[in-house]
């Protein structure tokens, strides 16, 4: 089945267009079944035996290995609604931008916005890694107003390669749509230009963290050289550290924007803690601990061009 | 500080948190760690953490609660079921060093590599002449599954209703909302030769009680 695909690329300012002109051949793998708990020193193998991380009895790795999973590739096309909502978010932003630079020109004050504007860039990292942690942790598709993130997370971390297929507007919709609402308050009844200059930048970059989650998927020799650039300087993040994201325990790396957060947050355990105190004080437990089923299963689907995109990465 | 005041209500009525709570893991901890930290390490090496002599247990006078087990000191003995529903004292392992620790909860992830760290160093602590015990607050069913996945080789007791984590005096952590992760060595005589505090860092507990195990 032919796939028209579109690729929206920002940076190129261009428009792909590719077609598969062949079936995709997939190739199913369930993420390598292996324990949870490791340590350093293992004297006696003989005596430790740890079980691994198979998938339910109802689906062992061979038959998700079997299992077809078709993908609807309508779900990756953006549709009017979609490109609408992301309109609407670039707009607020935009008028935000604008308030921030004519407040800025007029008040002849540049290092209070700009400085707002690099925090408002450096805590959307720690945004997106938080609320990436509570969607990929916490609720279901039938959770009131995030369900539908949920349920894409969800999908994302069986299918990963899929938001690289995605549209541009089918991807960024649902957080274009949270900054439309959360900025044009703002761009009605404030005027402030460091307070712009500060929700500019942090509300662009969650709405566009998405992409930038998009582009550490893709293959390096596909991103245009600027996103690779931005990404080797840890401006955006890396291929390499979100790739850790979808490897288990599937509990670390969880922010998309520049990933300069990740090491602290993974290194103090500051996401583990709130797990915890959310586990004692509501007897909730986040998904990242139970036995990765078939749902935590990767499954890699590649054409020809994704072999050799996964022979290259 | 070994004093640690408490608001009104005073420890007696703190379970109740337990209606809102729909958790089996409530905590009726009641005493909060001044020395527990987030990410850190104590190594309890006086005696001032307790002022309470060992034969008097239950102190929680005026509001006031007093952590009871110190280094040098005897803690309170207990009796608990272990993951085959048998009764554990304290007392049955006297003559040998044992090293009890409290940890959160079972299939956390801190708590199942604390205690596979203990699995893969169990040769080390039997070389030692050592007994390993780990306590919380989970039931007897749950010890049961806990050990039979990870394999351990060693009790683990049920203290359902966190008395003897009162008794003991283990500090909570993150202000008071996670119970705490804490071990102690007793040596021949029962006597508490190390505390160990650490949640974050669950495989430095195995290095430094061994660290000790190995002085005595």
């Amino acid at each position: 089945m032919a796939v028209l695909q579109q690729r929206w690329d920002p940076l190129s300012r261009t428009t792909r267009f590719h077609t598969f002109a062949c079936r995709p051949r997939r190739i199913f793998a369930a993420v390598t079944p292996t324990t949870r708990t490791t340590t350093t020193s293992r004297p006696d193998r003989n005596l430790v035996v740890v079980e691994p991380r198979l998938p339910s009895s109802s689906s062992t790795p061979s038959s998700v290995a079997r299992r077809k999973t078709e993908i609807d590739p309508s779900e990756l096309e953006s549709t009017w609604a979609h490109r609408a909502w992301v309109t609407a978010g670039c707009t607020t932003l935009f008028v935000s931008l604008g308030k921030a630079l004519l407040g800025s020109f007029q008040s002849h004050i540049w290092v209070e916005p700009s400085l707002a504007a690099l925090l408002g860039y450096f805590l959307a990292d720690l945004g997106s890694g938080v609320y990436h942690w509570g969607i990929d942790n916490y609720g279901g598709a039938e959770t009131p107003f995030f369900g539908g993130q949920i349920a894409a997370f969800q999908g994302h971390h069986r299918f990963p390669w899929t938001i690289t297929r995605r549209q541009f507007a089918n991807n960024l919709h649902a957080l274009a749509r949270a900054v439309a609402f959360s900025v044009l308050p703002l761009d009605l009844w404030n005027a402030d230009p460091v307070v712009h200059a500060f929700a500019c930048a942090f509300a662009g970059c969650i709405m566009f963290s998405q992409q930038f989650h998009a582009w550490a998927h893709d293959n390096k020799t596909r991103l245009p050289r600027a996103v690779v650039a931005l990404q080797d300087a840890g401006v955006l993040v890396s291929r390499a550290q979100h790739a850790a994201h979808h490897r288990a325990p599937y509990s670390n790396n969880y922010c998309i924007v520049s990933g300069a957060w990740n090491r602290f947050l993974d290194e103090n355990k500051v996401l583990e803690a709130m797990e915890m105190v959310i586990f004692f004080r509501f007897g909730t437990r986040p998904r990242s601990w139970s036995e990765p089923g078939s749902s935590w299963a990767e499954e890699i689907q590649t054409s020809r061009a994704d072999t050799e995109h996964l022979q290259a990465s | 500080m070994a004093c640690i005041s408490l608001p009104k209500p005073p420890i007696t009525s703190l379970p109740t948190q337990n209606h809102r709570n729909p958790s089996p893991y409530a905590l009726p901890i009641s005493s909060k760690s001044s020395e527990s930290q987030f990410y850190g390490i104590k190594l309890s090496t006086t005696a001032a953490f307790s002022t309470a002599p060992s034969s008097c247990p239950h102190i929680a006078r005026r509001g006031l609660i007093v952590a009871k087990v110190s280094k040098g000191s005897s803690p309170p003995s207990f009796t608990l079921k272990d993951q085959d529903g048998k009764s554990v004292s304290l007392s049955k392992f006297k003559g040998k060093p044992v090293v009890v620790y409290f940890y959160p909860a079972d299939e956390t992830p801190g708590c199942t590599k604390q205690a596979c760290a203990f699995r893969d160093s169990y040769e080390k602590f039997k070389k030692a002449g050592a007994e390993v015990i780990g306590i919380s607050g989970d039931d007897t069913a749950s010890h049961k599954a806990f050990v039979k996945k990870y394999r351990l080789p060693f009790t683990l007791l049920s203290d359902e209703g966190n008395k003897v984590r009162k008794d003991w005096g283990v500090p909570s952590d993150l202000f008071g909302t996670l119970p705490g992760r804490q071990t102690y060595v007793l040596d021949k005589k029962g006597v508490v030769q190390l505390i160990y505090n650490n949640q974050f860092q669950p495989e430095k507990h195995i290095d430094e009680t061994l660290k000790l195990l190995q002085s005595l």
